[in-house]
């Protein structure tokens, strides 16, 4: 599908590209600007580092993201397989399922995380990981849905059976290899939001990177601007990465044959 | 057809299995289910279950659905209408720029398709603080562009009733993580218009503006509704952005929640905090409601 590709799309592209980026090319120079507006320094940055709780902060987040990843990987990538290929009449039922943390605001979700979990639970930053779970659900199964829908699952199950594997093996390196687009997809967009989610963190009282930054910000207000455009910058050049890398490899590919 | 198909389906089976009584059967194949029903009941319905029955008690543990009521009222009423009305404004703005900026991405392709469209995932999904911090150093008082528009187009930002810490520089923060996400919503629906249906019309001996009319509308239209209704179900329950930006000047039903979880209670209505929870999930319920019929009506098409 091509349509016309005008000036005025041109204009609307520049337009729209230049009110989002302006604020953060703003926000850049204000990240670099030294006290009392002299000159612009780089000591913001590396303020960041020096800055008391920062890596604790940063590596309770990054467990809590792994954590998330590999619920997500034991949980959703078997059932949604499973309902793909023997619960085909679960279908609608398990997608208004995955869909319905859509329905719960988050911020409701956190009081009732807080009344109903044991306490046990609520002592330790770990609980954050099954709530990231639900939050990130809708979006992992549509991701993962469209993978499948994409291969031929049956033909490639029965194939892997009659060469002898068992149900484990044949998830592991049959399935998942086969919908590996997708399922990457699925665990980029659960390593982001787990990364980034403040809301959970902060009403149930946890200290991860976000509400981390958001205190240090009281201190600092250079500071915690720097830290903001080096999380959004990071994450903008992370998915270009991410989304170029197919390219990337099939160039790879493409010069190991001429080789 | 699909509906007709589900209804016909039992009288067939009725018919087939003729004296022989329907009895229940448990079907073993939703054992397979079983590790998401319980993972999704006991952290998705058993906390809503236990909003639900502190929202109808009070303090003393009697039933009471004064809760209920008290969001009718006073500052709860408030927040709820500050909620209803950023939701709306940003809704209306972000559908309408999105869906303009969408019209043009999806003819793009290649690395300017893949800058926008990543920028769009980026902003949509991590905004929250980092954005509200953008925000305050690009158009804040000491900021760049408020500088830049001050020198170079003598317009003083906060010379009139502008403050990024009021109702409209929310909005104007929400705008910038509501239009992405209008934009990563719709362009599927107009990825799926087909040229030939532009080539029928001249065909046809349509102008421009019939193509508009009678074909670009209908089609788009229902996707259109039911992008919005999802960004105004997104605005409504927002939480970060607003908690960073504004510190308690607006009134919104998510920060209200939010001081209520962190203990600012008034100490015989413990359980405010749940009602008000139960009330935004309530209103968010009937919005993807609504969402959810209009998609039945795209489908079927």
């Amino acid at each position: 599908m091509k349509r016309q590709f005008t000036w005025l799309d041109k204009t609307i592209i520049a337009f729209a590209g230049f009110f989002f980026i302006a604020p953060l090319i703003a926000a850049a120079e204000y990240s670099a600007r030294g006290y009392g507006n002299k000159g612009h320094t780089l000591s913001n940055y590396s303020w960041i580092i020096h800055q008391l709780g920062f890596s604790p902060a940063l590596w309770t987040s990054l467990r809590i993201a792994a954590i998330t990843i590999l619920i997500v990987l034991v949980l959703m990538v078997p059932t949604v397989v499973y309902v793909h290929l023997g619960g085909r009449k679960y279908r609608r039922l398990v997608e208004i399922l995955c869909l319905l943390p859509i329905v719960i605001p988050v911020v409701s979700l956190a009081i009732g995380a807080q009344v109903a979990m044991p306490k046990s639970l609520q002592s330790t930053s770990y609980e954050l990981c099954f709530f990231y779970v639900v939050v990130a659900m809708p979006y992992v199964y549509r991701t993962l849905d469209i993978g499948l829908q994409s291969v031929s699952l049956s033909t490639l199950v029965e194939a892997s059976h009659s060469l002898g594997a068992n149900w484990i093996k044949t998830l592991l390196m049959v399935i998942i290899p086969a919908i590996r687009s997708s399922t990457t997809g699925a665990l980029f967009i659960t390593f982001a939001l787990s990364l980034g989610e403040y809301t959970l963190a902060v009403l149930l009282h946890f200290h991860t990177f976000p509400t981390w930054a958001t205190n240090a910000s009281q201190q600092n207000i250079y500071g915690s601007i720097a830290i903001s455009v080096t999380t959004l910058g990071g994450a903008w050049i992370l998915l270009i990465l991410v989304a170029f890398l197919p390219r990337i490899k099939s160039l790879f590919a493409r010069k190991e044959r001429v080789a | 057809m699909v509906i007709a198909d589900e209804l016909a389906a039992p009288t067939r089976l009725m018919g087939g299995s003729g004296s022989s009584r329907p009895k229940f059967k448990f079907d073993k194949s939703i054992l397979g289910l079983l590790p998401l029903f319980l993972f999704l009941g006991y952290f998705l319905l058993y906390p809503i279950a236990s909003i639900i029955s502190a929202s109808i008690h009070d303090n003393k543990h009697h039933l009471t659905f004064v809760l209920y009521k008290n969001l009718f009222t006073g500052n709860y009423r408030e927040a709820f209408i500050g909620s209803f009305k950023l939701a709306f404004y940003s809704m209306i703005v972000s559908g309408i720029l999105g869906a303009l900026i969408c019209w043009s991405v999806v003819k793009t392709s290649g690395v300017v398709r893949t800058i926008t469209s990543s920028a769009a995932g980026v902003l949509a999904n991590t905004g929250g603080v980092p954005l509200a911090f953008m925000f305050i150093a690009a158009f804040g008082q000491e900021g760049l562009i408020t500088k830049l528009l001050l020198k170079v187009f003598h317009w003083d930002l906060y010379g009139g009733s502008f403050d990024l810490y009021n109702f409209w520089g929310i909005l104007l923060v929400y705008c910038f993580f509501q239009i992405p996400l209008m934009v990563i919503i719709f362009t599927p629906a107009l990825e799926n218009l087909r040229v030939e249906w532009i080539e029928a019309n001249e065909s046809l001996g349509g102008s421009k503006l019939q193509y508009f009319r009678h074909v670009l509308i209908p089609v788009l239209l229902p996707s259109f509704f039911s992008a919005c209704l999802l960004l105004f179900a997104s605005a409504f329950s927002a939480f970060a952005t607003a908690a960073a930006m504004s510190n308690g000047s607006i009134p919104l039903a998510p920060l209200f929640i939010g001081n209520l979880v962190n203990g600012n209670v008034i100490p015989d209505q413990a359980n405010q905090g749940d009602a008000m929870a139960m009330g935004m999930i309530i209103v968010s319920l009937f919005v993807i409601a609504a969402y959810l019929l209009l998609l039945r009506v795209t489908r079927k098409r």
